[in-house]
């Protein structure tokens, strides 16, 4: 069969993976600490054409496309002042560390509470690490010092959801926590709805070309293959 | 490819839930002793997105809010000159009774004689232990010492009990400018620092401008995930659209 078919076919389902994306920027774009991801398209691969009957090259065909990674933003975002003494921000690079049922998890939202026991926690109940490793533990006013926070240099960050990042910790990171401040959502909330048009223009010309290709294959079977 | 309507409908719903405790401040701009909602931002599950994504890929399932607690940052004081206007300068809340005989916390500190002399808070509930003011004494000669001495003259009455807890973004806040006792909270116990001004109550603590702000950003993310949902629409019609 025509492999044009399977090539624009692999370009709309590319799309409609880039779509599935940029929603999830969309919904995140009042998180705090929130990286935005990209949306890296690649080819499969190329096969080189030759000539059947001389051999010479043609020219390359590539055979398709898909997202092939979806690489993570990490440049700080601007802070804004909450008021709140357990809303913390990392002025600079670095992460907060957090102790899951999972292992340790790395975040840059801030926006932590505290257990019974007076022990800094995130929103979800994870004892947040302290900068010796150990939890933090509030002060008799309800507060933290903004320094007890461990900031962790993280190598290798994954997005595990929740907020929360996978990585390796490479010492302590070079950020300043401040208590009062969470940190901005890094989506660029213009970029993602013309990133959104620009994706389903795309995903529209794709399914032309099938419908084209298709019509095409109509015409072989129905036109030239006539005996009359 | 269904999962990008629901990734976008998610993030419609956290700004919706952001909107609601917002407005919920906006209504007790002028309760006293309240204290704004924190709410908390999440990502959600990230999975790899299947068929059209190499290994490398991954997406999201969108966003969800929850309330975290509240922000107990101290409210301003304001100067009513009634005897019986008490608010707190410090961390702390005022312990009392509800009426079902359950312990809760307060910090709004406009008190009333109770048809059984007791005093009470606006809501009716009882201080916790009781302070009983004896027929014939005049409130307006009540003096309410900053540590919550209620005395008439150099008569000693009772004492409110200022209390505090550990954890109070673990309290659960009950509706009526009062918070109930939880495990998350912590045990209640009395606030040695905590102080007492007479004459005063203490205003909420919502900022309108600040509200306000986040309103908007929070109307726009809705209207963005919004459109999300239009062009995902759109999207699958694009696809439905290949047999004709």
């Amino acid at each position: 069969m025509d492999s044009g078919l399977y090539i624009a076919a692999s370009g709309m389902l590319a799309e409609m993976v880039r779509q599935e994306q940029i929603s999830n920027q969309l919904a995140n774009v009042n998180t705090p600490g929130f990286k935005s991801e990209g949306n890296v398209q690649e080819g499969f691969g190329e096969l080189l054409l030759h000539n059947t009957v001389t051999g010479a090259q043609i020219g390359s065909l590539s055979l398709g496309a898909e997202i092939a990674e979806t690489p993570l933003d990490l440049t700080p975002n601007p802070l804004h002042e909450t008021g709140e003494p357990l809303d913390f921000g990392i002025e600079g690079e670095g992460f907060f560390g957090v102790n899951t049922a999972q292992g340790v998890r790395y975040t840059r939202n801030g926006q932590f509470t505290a257990n019974a026991e007076g022990v800094l926690t995130d929103a979800q109940g994870n004892q947040v690490l302290g900068a010796g490793g150990g939890p933090v533990r509030l002060r008799a006013d309800g507060t933290v010092k903004a320094s007890d926070l461990g900031v962790f240099n993280v190598t290798g960050v994954k997005q595990a959801g929740e907020n929360l990042y996978t990585g390796n910790a490479a010492g302590a990171g070079q950020g300043r926590v401040r208590s009062g401040f969470l940190e901005e959502s890094g989506v660029d909330a213009a970029r993602m709805m013309t990133q959104m048009i620009s994706s389903f223009r795309s995903l529209e010309a794709d399914q032309k070309s099938i419908q084209t290709i298709g019509e095409t294959l109509g015409e072989a079977a129905g036109t030239v293959g006539s005996i009359t | 490819m269904v999962g990008a309507l629901t990734t976008a409908a998610a993030g419609m719903e956290a700004q919706q839930s952001m909107m609601e405790a917002l407005s919920n401040d906006i209504a007790n701009v002028s309760t006293t002793g309240y204290k704004s909602q924190r709410v908390g931002f999440r990502s959600l599950l990230y999975q790899a997105p299947g068929r059209g994504a190499g290994a490398g890929a991954v997406t999201g399932a969108g966003a969800a809010a929850q309330i975290i607690g509240e922000n107990f940052e101290q409210g301003s004081l304001e100067q009513t000159g009634r005897s019986l206007d008490v608010a707190l300068t410090t961390p702390g809340f005022i312990r009392v009774t509800t009426p079902g005989g359950a312990v809760a916390l307060t910090r709004d500190g406009n008190l009333q004689v109770g048809p059984d002399g007791r005093l009470r808070t606006a809501d009716g509930d009882a201080l916790d232990p009781p302070v009983q003011i004896p027929a014939g004494v005049d409130q307006e000669k009540l003096s309410i010492a900053p540590d919550g001495t209620v005395s008439a003259g150099k008569r000693k009455l009772g004492q409110i009990a200022l209390v505090e807890v550990t954890n109070p973004n673990g309290l659960q806040p009950d509706g009526e400018g009062t918070w109930l006792p939880t495990a998350a909270g912590g045990p209640v116990r009395a606030a040695r620092g905590a102080r007492l001004q007479q004459g005063t109550l203490e205003a909420s603590n919502v900022d309108l401008a600040t509200v306000m702000t986040q309103m908007s950003e929070a109307q726009q993310g809705y209207e963005m995930a919004g459109k999300a949902i239009t062009t995902q629409d759109e999207v699958l019609a694009v696809a439905n659209g290949l047999i004709r």
